[in-house]
């Protein structure tokens, strides 16, 4: 029993004492290989992965509509993120974080039993939308930036999102097929709808007819 | 091309991701039908919108992110120590269950045994609960008075006029009069061209040593960037506190250890550190 008690002391001060001091224990120099291996893995996390924070909780917060439980996917994410953080070898680590925030959302958005998380079954059908609005009352009223916000958050999940991660990330594509799991054809055609959908929200809300 | 095309194609090629000669194809449509041409118009307009900070950006706010950070580092600080509970309790029950069993049906001289066994049991337990609360006690602590010792430094170094010991704007007469009196060589880099001019240096004691406290200004506030060797392997570490209203950044580079210490704004002083590492990455 004393040699777990003295290894936790030696974990604990490990951080603010000369290693010295310690390393004098034998049996307690593998915890500390350990230690000092697991505070590299976290360091070489913290610096791959914290600097996307704004972009997963700006993510979480377009999808859950609620700051709170945005907080919570982040967090919740970010230790998700920590714990595979082995299994990740590529360059991008916005998309990979992007991808566990999004999972996380959606978890718990069929949780909380979101009415509007989709909208796939439609998805080869109503390809074309644009012409239900008039390129004038669009135009009238794309500057009125409250009114696209609301618009916005109306929407249905997998459209706010992404809208989301094209126009404020800037995402190609290709990452957006990766983030989303959908196949590379398909992120045409649900931006065309997402967008097609946000005009016929406007619209509405304009009070206008959509013809 | 016809129209329908056209407008199936239009938010690949609003986004640029359609092939040169399909791009074509849709400009020359473009340019030729009055219809698309303003259809594409309003959708442009509507994107860039939205693209151009009409809506809302969340950032992720500070308690989020120190939330974060504490919270993967507890994960790690309580990994070794809940597996060393959770092997103790196994041995403990797998060994001592059918013992305590033979003894409760067994005969009444073995009472004896019994409340011995009770007693090394209790023993266990208390060690098992000590070893797992002594750091959850102790860790937050260390780090905690650290936080205390370069928040009391900071302010006593604005309250006694005491803010450098040598005063001057130039890397050249700050360092070599800190290597003087040091056992290590600080970087010091003078960042008035970024908006963060150099003070002067000065000494003080932290964490049992003589550290360097290099002193910048931020408009009408000032940082001291607390500098001393760190152990080695620890370099990549970065870490954030509020204390009091005062931000602490902690960072480890080359094996040295920074901690700025001010009550600019938490952005701020993640600018200030990130062009301190850029000049010094330089030098």
């Amino acid at each position: 029993m004393g040699a777990p008690l003295k290894a936790d002391y030696a974990f604990d001060t490990e951080d603010f004492e000369p290693r010295a001091k310690i390393v004098k224990f034998a049996i307690l120099k593998k915890h500390q290989e350990q230690d000092a291996a697991q505070a590299h893995e976290l360091a070489s996390f913290e610096e791959t992965m914290l600097p996307h924070m704004d972009a997963a909780h700006n993510l979480a917060r377009w999808l859950l509509r609620n700051e709170q439980d945005a907080q919570d996917v982040v967090q919740e994410a970010y230790l998700r993120a920590f714990k595979s953080f082995s299994g990740f070898h590529g360059s991008n680590g916005r998309a990979w974080l992007l991808t566990i925030v999004r999972n996380t959302s959606y978890t718990l958005l069929k949780k909380n039993h979101a009415v509007d998380l989709t909208t796939t079954f439609d998805e080869e059908i109503h390809t074309s939308g644009q012409e239900s609005v008039s390129p004038a009352t669009v135009l009238e009223h794309s500057e009125n930036a409250e009114l696209i916000k609301e618009a916005m958050d109306e929407l249905p999940a997998e459209f706010r999102e992404i809208l989301v991660l094209r126009h404020l990330e800037g995402l190609s594509y290709k990452e957006i097929a990766d983030i989303a799991q959908l196949a590379p054809g398909t992120v045409m055609s649900r931006l065309a709808r997402a967008r097609a959908k946000l005009k016929e929200y406007l619209a509405a809300r304009i009070g206008k007819d959509n013809r | 091309m016809n129209c329908e095309e056209a407008i199936n194609l239009m938010d690949g090629y609003m986004d640029g991701e359609l092939d040169p000669i399909t791009n074509q194809e849709i400009e020359r449509h473009l340019r030729d039908c009055r219809a698309c041409e303003q259809a594409y118009a309003a959708q442009r307009a509507l994107v860039r919108t939205i693209a151009g900070g009409a809506v809302p950006y969340y950032k992720a706010p500070a308690e989020l992110r120190q939330r974060i950070q504490s919270s993967l580092r507890d994960g790690i600080a309580d990994r070794p120590a809940r597996t060393a509970v959770a092997r103790d309790s196994q041995v403990l029950f797998r060994r001592r269950w059918p013992e305590l069993r033979t003894i409760l049906l067994g005969t009444p001289w073995n009472w004896l045994g019994l409340a011995g066994l009770g007693l090394a049991a209790a023993i266990i337990f208390a060690a098992i609960i000590f070893s797992n609360l002594a750091p959850m006690v102790r860790r937050p602590a260390a780090d905690q008075f650290l936080a205390t010792q370069l928040i009391a430094s900071h302010v006593r170094s604005l309250m006694a006029n005491h803010l450098t010991d040598v005063a001057s704007s130039d890397q050249h007469t700050v360092k070599p009069w800190l290597d003087a009196k040091l056992d290590f060589a600080p970087a010091v880099v003078d960042l008035g061209s970024e908006g963060f001019p150099l003070l002067g240096g000065r000494l003080d004691y932290l964490d049992n040593r003589t550290v360097a406290a290099l002193v910048y200004q931020r408009r009408k506030h000032f940082i001291n960037v607390f500098t001393w060797p760190a152990e080695s392997g620890t370099t990549g570490t970065t870490k954030t506190m509020t204390r009091q209203g005062y931000q602490l950044l902690h960072w480890v580079d080359s094996d040295i250890n920074y901690w700025a210490v001010s009550d600019v704004s938490e952005a701020d002083l993640q600018a200030f550190k990130k062009v301190f590492e850029d000049r010094t990455a330089r030098h």
